[in-house]
């Protein structure tokens, strides 16, 4: 863990001054000591010495008001390697990775860039320095060709500075052909799959002297065979000397792709090992942790009553692909898998955002034919998405005009709204979810994010469905907000209403779900049943331990279903 | 080796699939020669290919496309700016009133500082302060038209510079009205603009996705203040062409304007949502609403019934431009 601050085999430096290390033989990157830090000439090996730094990360700490995102994190990755970095939802590893394209500034720390010091945390600075971090699409304008996108700013001129398309073409072609990619440069990029987009971008990056690729998720939108492509071709890379900081929660990739990993957990760095010295199940435990003051799971009285949902074989474009599913009311039905595995797709085919292909969807064993989400609503379904925010609420209108708005035919005579109900009806809620806001007419981005997503959950709970489809119910919500809500919906469910929820934190499917289905590829391929989640834990009584054991048999049980 | 083999065919295939993909930007051009065609045979007797009225079409036309060129831009880099007519109207009345005071290099001056000032106040109020163009050149509609009455006290103010309303608007260049030489040379002066340098690419990237161009080091907020400018710029020489061709400064010039400019535009190919754009497309949606103004006059329609009837087309026209996806 030290290795970055290993030097010189000085032993103590007292003060802050500038120290060439001149014992290691690779690492003469000058630094600065921070006062009575002890350093300590750790044994690295001979390998390690030779080995040349891409990017250090010394001692980064990070506090978003006043919460620490990252305390005391060193990370380095070496040129010409493929270095994993994992970590749960919230864990640290999106604020490093904004750190090193310099979108955020270390409170504390520095960052080296091929021996070159950070100085300006700015994206611009950063890309000097040849980061180059490979955006989901972002960064390509998708109504110019590749070879303009790739020369943007850049743009070969002719002879009286007038842009040259043709060189542009030219040596866009010569660049595609030298990192071994197949795409036609004059094609414009909106016309291009995801898995061409980003090797645009990657061109793009290559382009301009990157030596550093930053890559997010980036198979979370590519078929298996352009996956295939991807790897064959970051292999490339990587024996160009390039390197790459690859994050992703498909473990098989990992082990496929990777020649060392890390793992974040609360802000620190927990591991960081070869693969090939490291197993699943130990990277997953990193992941995971000991956590202590989660959600635990308590076994619900199970009162579950008649079918509400059943789902035969329900196919959408591209997803889901024939899955089947039933829900009983009084019953919560949690659904585990990676990004892009189908998760929220089989709930928008049900809630009629997206149209079923094939397969039938019966609501209380009468087949149904959803069309719109309205027609869902009306047949007693409702859905909270994923994106709240956008989709869930209206913003800058009130806490009570957001929770009142499904309702408010209901709530009305001739077309006027009955006040007297309506805030009757409000007041219940704010009550009864322990909203806090200042008053029911503050306007709903006024409120913290758990308190907004108790919001939409008043919305919907209003309806009274019969089914409550909930996509990411806590993403983005403080821990006492996350008990809170899982509390409101296994209350609603124990009312006789049926609740499916998509999610994937596992503490919170555990904590909240009866039984659990892993989908992957599309397809459900797994149905795990409360006695199976027990039986994890069977092995300890520390509800804490029990908590962790719980989480890693789910993650590796996601991870054995997208093998 | 293996890859160069493969490029080969992929080049006929993908012209036909871009043909596939692209037909309909150039619809507008076939839709033109339709028209154009329609109207030769139904309207031959009516005199519609007198040379006269052709020109006639163009004299009326030039104005238009002068400011489509610009909007193109506009546009393009997924802003609008709708006080272009009124801005046209405020020129030819502060182009008259400094020619009558400075003479000619000073109205020519009074008239260009017109169109930067505006310009400006609408680029930094979009950019800097953060309305959307849409509501800032809609309330500077209201401004400048009111201002143009305020200083003419709604009178027209008379250009007796026989220079000026020869080289703006009124004069011939043997057959060759001079208003045509204008709108050529802005229009060519736009389409290398957009089409060969690189300010042209960082229009079109600001309107493609304006989060990738600021990423990739454009800075957007300079783009869109300049092509604003660069828009009420338009709108003055549009507004000075005006008073040269009616050798008066009247408020009500370029009235509704801004309407036909950004139909011309949008039925040349330029999307309203920013990203696409072109120059000659915008000049022959220009040409192509003068032409159906003109047809319908001839065909003896009444105002009021040319008003539908070249509602119903435009819209009929876009719909085909634009039924993507």
């Amino acid at each position: 863990m030290e290795r970055g601050l290993s030097c010189g085999g000085a032993g103590q430096h007292q003060k802050e001054y500038e120290i060439k290390c001149s014992g290691c033989v690779g690492w003469s990157l000058p630094y600065r000591a921070l006062v009575n830090t002890k350093l300590v000439h750790n044994e690295m090996s001979q390998a390690d010495q030779q080995s040349v730094d891409a990017v250090a990360m010394i001692g980064i700490a990070k506090a978003f008001g006043g919460v620490a995102a990252l305390e005391h994190v060193d990370f380095s990755v070496q040129k010409g390697e493929i270095h994993a970095l994992l970590g749960g939802n919230g864990a640290g590893k999106s604020t490093i990775l904004k750190m090193l394209s310099g979108v955020h500034k270390p409170d504390k720390g520095e960052i080296w860039i091929n021996r070159i010091k950070l100085e300006e945390h700015t994206p611009e600075a950063a890309r000097r320095l040849g980061i180059a971090m490979i955006f989901q699409e972002m960064s390509l304008i998708p109504s110019l060709s590749v070879a303009q996108n790739i020369f943007l700013t850049r743009e070969p001129k002719g002879a009286i500075g007038m842009l040259d398309d043709r060189a542009a073409l030219k040596e866009s072609r010569v660049l595609l052909e030298k990192i071994g990619v197949n795409l036609d440069p004059r094609r414009r990029v909106d016309s291009l799959s995801s898995g061409q987009r980003q090797l645009t971008e990657i061109a793009k990056a290559l382009s301009q002297q990157a030596s550093v690729l930053i890559m997010d998720e980036p198979t979370s939108t590519l078929s298996s065979a352009e996956i295939d492509h991807m790897f064959e071709f970051l292999d490339r890379l990587k024996k160009s000397h390039a390197s790459i900081i690859y994050v992703s929660h498909r473990m098989e990739e990992i082990r496929r792709i990777s020649d060392r990993v890390t793992v974040i957990r609360n802000g620190r760095n927990v591991m960081t090992k070869a693969v090939a010295e490291t197993t699943l199940d130990q990277i997953v435990e990193e992941i995971v942790g000991r956590r202590v003051g989660a959600f635990e799971r308590k076994a619900r009285i199970a009162k579950q009553g008649e079918e509400v949902l059943r789902c035969v074989k329900v196919t959408a474009k591209p997803r889901p692909i024939e899955a089947s599913l039933t829900v009983r009311a009084g019953e919560i039905v949690g659904i585990a898998g990676l990004m892009g595995s189908g998760r929220t797709s089989l709930a928008k085919s049900i809630f009629g955002l997206q149209p079923v292909t094939s397969g039938e969807i019966r609501l209380k064993e009468k087949v149904v034919k959803i069309g719109a989400p309205s027609e869902a609503v009306e047949a007693g379904i409702a859905m909270i998405p994923e994106d709240r925010l956008t989709q869930g609420l209206v913003l800058h209108h009130s806490v009570a005009d957001n929770m009142s708005l499904p309702v408010i035919d209901r709530n009305s005579r001739f077309g006027f709204v009955e006040e007297a109900k309506e805030k009757a009806l409000v007041a219940q809620y704010i009550n009864q979810l322990r909203v806090k806001t200042a008053s029911p007419q503050k306007p709903v981005r006024t409120l913290s994010g758990g308190n907004a997503q108790k919001v939409v959950l008043a919305k919907w709970m209003a309806t009274d469905p019969l089914l409550l489809i909930l996509d990411e119910p806590t993403a983005g919500v403080d821990i006492g907000s996350k008990t809170e809500i899982v509390e409101i919906v296994r209350k609603f469910a124990d009312r006789g209403r049926a609740v499916l929820v998509i999610s994937s934190e596992p503490a919170e499917l555990l904590a909240l779900s009866d039984r659990i289905l892993v989908m992957a590829g599309g397809r459900v391929v797994r149905e795990i049943k409360s006695e199976e989640i027990d039986g994890w834990a069977a092995s300890s009584t520390d509800t804490a331990h029990r908590i962790s054991l719980m989480e890693t048999g789910l993650q590796v049980a996601i991870q054995e279903a997208n093998a | 080796m293996n890859a160069k083999v493969e490029v080969i065919p992929g080049k006929s295939e993908d012209f036909v699939s871009r043909l596939k993909q692209e037909w309909r930007q150039y619809v507008i051009y076939v839709g033109f020669i339709v028209i154009f065609i329609f109207f030769s045979l139904t309207l031959s007797d009516k005199g519609f290919l007198d040379p006269n009225n052709l020109l006639n079409i163009v004299r009326q036309t030039a104005m238009i496309a002068v400011m489509a060129v610009a909007m193109t831009f506009v546009l393009s880099c997924g802003e609008i700016d709708l006080a272009v007519g009124a801005v046209a109207g405020l020129v030819s009345v502060t182009t008259a009133m400094s020619l009558a005071k400075f003479g000619l290099v000073g109205g020519i001056f009074g008239g260009l500082l017109t169109g930067v000032v505006v310009g400006s106040v609408n680029g930094l109020l979009t950019t800097r302060v953060g309305i959307p163009s849409f509501l800032v050149t809609l309330a500077m509609m209201g401004i400048a038209r009111g201002s143009a009455m305020w200083i003419s006290n709604t009178a027209a103010i008379p250009i007796l510079d026989k220079t000026y309303y020869f080289s703006f608007g009124s004069g011939n260049i043997g057959p060759v009205p001079i208003l045509l030489v204008w709108a050529l040379v802005i229009a060519f002066i736009g389409h290398i603009a957009l089409r060969k340098t690189t300010f042209g690419r960082k229009v079109l990237a600001t309107g493609g996705s304006e989060t990738a161009a600021r990423f990739t080091g454009i800075k957007t907020h300079n783009i869109k203040l300049q092509v604003l400018i660069i828009s009420s710029v338009a709108a003055a020489i549009a507004g000075m062409l005006y008073a040269g061709r009616l050798r008066s400064g009247r408020f009500q010039l370029g009235e509704g304007d801004e309407l036909s400019v950004i139909a011309a535009a949008v039925l040349g190919g330029t999307s309203l949502f920013g990203g696409s754009g072109s120059v000659i497309g915008s000049i022959v949606g220009a040409l192509m609403i003068g032409l159906i103004n003109n047809g319908l006059i001839l065909m003896g329609l009444e105002f009021s019934q040319q008003l539908i009837a070249r509602g119903v087309i435009i819209v009929l026209a876009v719909m085909v431009a634009r039924s993507r996806k």
